[in-house]
Order: C-alpha cells, then structure tokens, then sequence
C-alpha cells in the first residue's frame, strides 16, 4: 500500500511534524500496517524535495513515540499496536487538541452531551473503518 | 563538532560611509543546506562577495575550506560553486561553447553525464544559443553549469529570483541532490521562506548588515513566539519578561515578541502580572522572520478611524 504524504512549506506547522502526523494517521487508519516497510529516508527526501534530515528528525520522532523500528541495514518498520506503550506527555498533548475541539463545538452552539455523543460516534466509525482495512490486509497478505 | 567550510571573522564592509555588512562572525559546518536570510539592503550579496574574494572586506576575513578568502588558489576555486543573482551568462556562445569553456576551470572535476542529463530534463538542446534563452532556461543552464563539477562547497546567492515556481522547485531538486552526496555544503540566500524551510536544516538571519541568528532551523522555529496578552486594568509599565524583542501596547491588550522564552516562562510571567489570559499565535517561518527582523514598534500602514462620521 502507498504512502501518500503532502508537504506544505509555509505552515504554522514544521515540515517534520507535519510527516509524523501524516505517518501517525496512516498507521491509526490501517493504511499503513504493522511489519510494513517505511521509505528509505534518503528517497522519501528526495521525493518531496526536502532535506534528508528533516526526515531524519521525523523518523525518530516516530521511533521515540514507538510506533516504528529502524533496523541498522534493513530499513525502517511499522511496529505492532500491541508492543507500543503509551507515553504520558503525549497523552497531555492530545487531551489539549480535544480542548480545541470542544471549544469550536461549544461555539457552534452544540451541547455537551451532543457534543460527547458525537465524539463517540466518530471513535466508533474510526475504529470499525481500521479493523475492515485490518482484515482486508491480511486477506491480501493471505 | 563538525569540521567548518566556511567562517567569517569580524568581516566587515563600508561604502563610502555607508555600513554594509558589521562584524559578521559565521561559522558553516560541512554537510548542511544554509538557507541566507535578509531583507532587501541586509547585507547578504556583499557578504558573499567577500566570502568569494569577490569583494575586498574593509576589515576582516573570510577562510573557505580553510584557505583565506583572498588568496583562493585555483584548486581551491574548483571545489566551490558560485550562482550569482540573475545568472549572468555570455549571450553569443552556445550551450556546448559554454559547457566547454566552464569544464577548462573544472579539470578532472566536470560531470559531463549530469551535465548531459540535466539539459534532457530541462528539454534545452546543446545548439541553443544563451541569448535566445529566457530567463528561465538561463537559469536551468546556470544550475547545470553549476552542479556539473559536483561543488565540495556551493553558495548561491538568490538563485530563484525571479523565477517561477516550477524552475524554483527544480533548483531544490538540484540542491538535495548535492547535498546526499557525501560531504557537501550548501551557502543560499532567499526571499521565499517557503523555500528555505524545505530544504535548509541551518539558517543565518542578517540585519542591516549584522548577524542576527545563526542556528538550526528547527532551533530558530521554536525560538521566536508571538504572545498576546489581555489585562483587566492596564498593562503593566515595565515589562521584564525574559527574551523580549518588542511589544505592541494597545488599550488593555499587548502583543510579545519573545525569543528564546519557555512556555513555562510565559505563563508565570502572566500570573505574576495579573494578565486576565493570554496565547501563544502560532506563526509560520515567514512570520517568525518579520517579527524577528522588525524591532521598532510597527507603524501601521493603514489607520482605520472608527468614529468617523
């Protein structure tokens, strides 16, 4: 499967970050599986005609997150959910995005439970579109 | 540490009476993309003149790949690469004229392969004649010409003005090419920020003639931060927050520069001065080198007078 990422220089955000959010989704989506191999980081440079250690930097931020390896002489890897572990600082980070959030619904009028159903709602259509990816894959895979 | 290419020692230069560029301290360790930056008048053409012994410091030197800007031998000279602003080529000789007659410069050095492959990419024939081209493909051959002796050390300076967006891109190209080959450097100034962020990992800020950043891009981007702040009486009288560029008083509310503040500074510094809230603009690179760069408190171009009649 590819892996289409979409650099935007200009933005608020840093070209790093912007390729481990892009990689992050892909793994949480299921576009991108365990086991599966990432582009070398000389190649995904040259591709998006970035600095080869702005790739760098993004491939260990990933790697310090625990969702990908990089093993010496054979490429970079997409780690399996279950070995992950879950960072406090990280989680701290995302309670602040889901701030956000919250607040843009409150302005638009939603209500809290309102709000809090279709919270859940999107989790659950999430989750159910990634397992169909899951076993689609393996059915490739198979 | 890495080994340095390029370092500049107190390098400094009059015109006339005009002060062009002050005491630049530089240093350039190998193996990065430099992304020069400055506004129009800053001082970035002439301090790589001198760089190239081009231009003849008023005080001060340069060394490149440790040889004395001003005694560069031709060895040394083969080894760097220099793109001038609006690639200045000779009009009457053809493309393989020119080719042959940069390759005399370059022995041993000349890729004519690359050189080969690059005017198929470009789709430019050998036969054209330079004053036929236009700007655009006068640039293309100038990257070419450029890239052909596979530069130890290229210094560009406003390779892209002018040009449009996909030439620019293809300078970028040319420039990450380089750069994984081992041991390259790479000097560029720019005006398209969106450019340097691309491919600089190094940035150098001068401003009116004096070095004002030299560091990381990414140290640079987490650096300077815009803070707004409301009170609920008055802004405080004597801001003491550490870091502070400049500050922009209006009414009740105040709008930070701040370089080099932790977040954790910023939010004692609101508690201590009874600020009612506050936040942290997210900025672009552009925005950050406007706010970086403009120390006097900004005149507005326009005044909107909202009780006009």
């Amino acid at each position: 499967m590819a892996l289409w990422i979409q650099i935007s220089a200009g933005s608020n955000e840093p070209i790093y970050m912007q390729i481990v959010s892009q990689i992050s989704e892909a793994i949480a989506k299921g576009e991108i599986s365990a086991g599966q191999k990432l582009p070398a980081m000389r190649k995904l440079a040259a591709e998006l005609v970035i600095n080869p250690n702005t790739v760098a930097r993004a491939y260990s931020e990933l790697e310090q997150a625990g969702l990908i390896t990089t093993k010496t002489g054979s490429g970079t890897f997409v780690n399996d959910p279950k070995l992950r572990t879950i960072d406090a600082a990280n989680i701290n980070i995302l309670a602040e995005r889901m701030d956000s959030i919250v607040a843009r619904g409150i302005n638009l009028g939603i209500n809290a439970s309102d709000l809090a159903a279709m919270f859940r709602g999107r989790v659950d259509s999430f989750i159910n579109k990634s397992q169909k990816r899951e076993k689609e894959n393996e059915r490739d895979s198979t | 540490m890495n080994e340095i290419v390029l370092e500049t020692v107190g390098l400094t230069k009059y015109y006339g009476q005009r002060l062009a560029v002050d005491h630049l301290d530089l240093q350039i360790p190998r193996g990065c993309i430099c992304g020069f930056i400055g506004r129009n008048g800053a001082g970035k053409t002439t301090a790589i003149k001198m760089m190239l012994g081009l231009l003849k410091p008023t005080a001060g030197s340069a060394r490149l790949l440790g040889c004395d800007c001003q005694q560069l031998t031709p060895q040394i000279r083969q080894r760097i690469g220099y793109v001038t602003e609006g690639h200045r080529l000779i009009g009457w000789m053809s493309i393989a004229y020119l080719e042959n007659f940069q390759k005399a410069f370059f022995p041993r050095l000349w890729d004519g392969k690359l050189f080969a492959e690059m005017m198929e990419y470009f789709g430019l024939s050998k036969k054209q004649k330079i004053k036929h081209l236009s700007n655009g493909q006068r640039a293309q051959v100038s990257l070419a010409i450029t890239l052909a002796p596979n530069p130890e050390l290229l210094i560009m300076d406003d390779p892209t003005l002018g040009l449009d967006a996909a030439i620019r891109r293809q300078f970028l190209e040319g420039m990450i090419q380089l750069i994984m080959r081992q041991g390259r450097t790479i000097l560029f100034s720019s005006h398209i920020l969106g450019d340097i962020e691309r491919v600089a990992d190094r940035i150098i800020v001068i401003d009116k003639g004096q070095l004002r950043a030299n560091c990381s891009l990414e140290e640079f981007r987490k650096a300077v931060k815009k803070v707004k702040f409301s009170f609920a009486d008055s802004i405080p009288e004597n801001i003491d927050i550490d870091g502070l560029l400049h500050c922009r008083r209006q009414e009740k509310d105040c709008e930070m520069t701040l370089v080099r503040t932790s977040d954790e500074q910023i939010a004692q510094w609101a508690k201590k001065n009874n600020a009612e809230r506050y936040h942290i603009v997210e900025m672009n690179l552009e925005d950050q080198f406007i706010e970086f760069t403009e120390l006097t408190e900004r005149k507005r171009l326009f005044k909107w007078e909202e009780n006009q009649q």
